[in-house]
């Protein structure tokens, strides 16, 4: 039993230099490995969520996030809508939007954005849109999120 | 006495050829970990390559020959540590034009992730398959690279990331290596039991509310890295909270008590890394005929790994970090590096060797980019007055 634990341990021991050059040199392969293995994806709080819907303008696109309100488990009362005007070359001085974010055919709120700096006006049409947090100017375009409650 | 220990460290000095032969296997994997493959053909870059190998190579040589682990250790642990905050600090500056990291930055997945986040981010993972942090799944200081270094690292040596992997310990290592005697020598053993509670707080409060909240409110490192852009009363009592804590954790504390107080007293990552001691393959063992009772190893210890009662079982804390600074103190090398399973006081150099290669090899190649970068940018600094 001694002489087997001992020959486990050196090999253990021997292997542990094998699992870090493993581990650096295929840093890439193991990680792209373990994201798909997982399926994990960045909290929505700070992604914003899933894109659910893409509205072409022509010149520019809006995409229109889901609507977060995720917690650990079940769903926050207060939450968030995210929307991002993409890209800023074809970007107007000002857009605006109408958005129906739960489906019901109505529309819920109207957001104008001024692209140059970056303010934004709420019309909310429903008691459940609460207001706007402040503009973010991102790489490829302007993204507001529109402060939500259930 | 005297003659014992003399004796003691014959026993690890090696002749020049077998320390050659010895450290021809760490040339050939830190050559080849460094290169990649490709020789860089500008000469900045190759000087750098030229300059890096050598120091590693010339550090592990002293390791091996004269039998001395953390003396050698911490002065590449603290090269990392400076060259990480350098090249890190001129990189933020170069790509965003300052170390702030603004919302809409955070919004694009654009915070680098990094291993003290870790803890956090495993309950949310479980219950809502995300990652509860601003950064990227995959690509560079990618989250899911992360994690594979953390499982790697972790397999290899247990918490020994703590003291050959991670690129913030050593800005401690170093500042507790300032005064040649500790100001303040004694410290309440209870203090040793903070990390866990921070850990378990952290922990918690992060699953609740789905944000990283060791990163946001309380991590001293964002002092030397990056922080969150100063736009309200909240991140401006969140900033303060962080300088202040590296200031006293990381500056004060360490130099008062020649300790790694940040590591052994706060660090929930630590905290939660001294589980996977318990599984891993190396450990610190003392031979109880060989101790003196000097007391030296506890004094050494940084992370408050050992004291009476642990030597008195004849091991150390789960909580070692195995930096080697315990070992390199005894007197009698009563203390020593131990593969688990194979008999206790026999063939020290060989358990000593088989834990120094991977954990050499951990932290050359941490090291390696981050050094080569360091001295391109302090090259480039001094020909043309800018780091880029």
């Amino acid at each position: 039993m001694k002489t087997l634990k001992g020959i486990l341990g050196y090999s253990w021991a021997f292997l542990t230099i094998f699992i870090v050059l493993a581990t650096f040199i295929g840093n890439d392969y193991f990680s792209g490995k373990l994201a798909s293995a997982t399926d994990i994806k960045i909290s929505p709080w700070f992604s914003g969520g899933e894109i659910i819907k893409t509205i072409d303008h022509g010149a520019y696109k809006t995409y229109i996030h889901r609507p977060v309100f995720d917690a650990l488990i079940g769903e926050r009362r207060k939450g968030f809508i995210q929307l991002n005007w993409e890209p800023y070359a074809g970007l107007p001085p000002v857009v605006q939007e109408t958005i129906d974010y739960n489906d019901d055919n109505r529309a819920d709120f109207l957001i104008i954005l001024n692209t140059q700096t970056g303010d934004t006006t709420l019309s909310a049409n429903c008691s459940t849109v609460l207001s706007t947090e402040r503009s973010y100017r991102l790489k490829k375009g302007w993204a507001v999120r529109v402060i939500l409650k259930k | 006495m005297k003659k014992d220990a003399a004796d003691a460290s014959a026993i690890k000095k090696r002749s020049l050829f077998k320390t050659v032969l010895l450290c021809l296997p760490m040339m050939l994997l830190t050559f080849m970990m460094l290169t990649q493959g490709s020789i860089p053909t500008d000469g900045e870059r190759l000087f750098a390559l030229i300059a890096t190998f050598l120091f590693f190579n010339i550090l592990f040589f002293l390791m091996v020959r004269t039998g001395k682990t953390d003396r050698f250790r911490s002065i590449l642990f603290i090269t990392l540590a400076v060259c990480f905050v350098f090249s890190f600090i001129s990189n933020l500056i170069a790509v965003r034009g300052s170390m702030a990291l603004s919302r809409a930055t955070m919004i694009e997945g654009g915070a680098p992730f990094c291993h003290l986040v870790i803890p956090m981010t495993i309950i949310p993972a479980a219950l809502t398959k995300t990652i509860i942090f601003p950064g990227k799944i995959l690509g560079r200081y990618s989250i899911a690279g992360m994690f594979v270094l953390w499982i790697g690292v972790s397999l290899a040596l247990g918490r020994g990331l703590c003291s050959w992997f991670c690129f913030f310990g050593g800005l401690e290592d170093g500042f507790s290596r300032i005064l040649k005697k500790p100001i303040i020598k004694n410290m309440n053993k209870k203090w040793t039991y903070l990390p866990y509670a921070v850990l378990l707080g952290i922990v918690l409060l992060s699953a609740l509310t789905l944000s990283p909240t060791y990163c946001k409110w309380l991590c001293p490192f964002k002092a030397v890295t990056e922080y969150v852009e100063i736009t309200s009363m909240q991140v401006l009592i969140q900033t303060i909270i962080f300088v202040s804590l590296f200031i006293g954790l990381v500056v004060v504390l360490p130099i008062l008590t020649k300790r790694r107080t940040q590591c052994g007293l706060f660090c929930p990552l630590g905290a939660f890394q001294s589980v996977t001691n318990k599984t891993n393959v190396f450990e610190i063992r003392l031979d109880q005929d060989k101790c003196i009772k000097c007391n030296k190893c506890i004094k050494a210890c940084p992370t408050f790994s050992i004291d009476e009662e642990s030597l008195g079982r004849g091991r150390v804390k789960t909580s070692c970090t195995k930096c080697g600074k315990c070992v390199d103190a005894c007197p009698q090398q009563a203390l020593f590096y131990h593969v688990k399973g194979t008999p206790l006081v026999s063939k020290l150099d060989r358990y000593r060797l088989l834990f120094l290669y991977p954990a050499f090899l951990v932290l050359a190649i941490i090291s390696s980019r981050f050094v080569q970068d360091a001295i391109v940018k302090t090259i480039n600094l001094i020909t043309t007055g800018t780091t880029i």
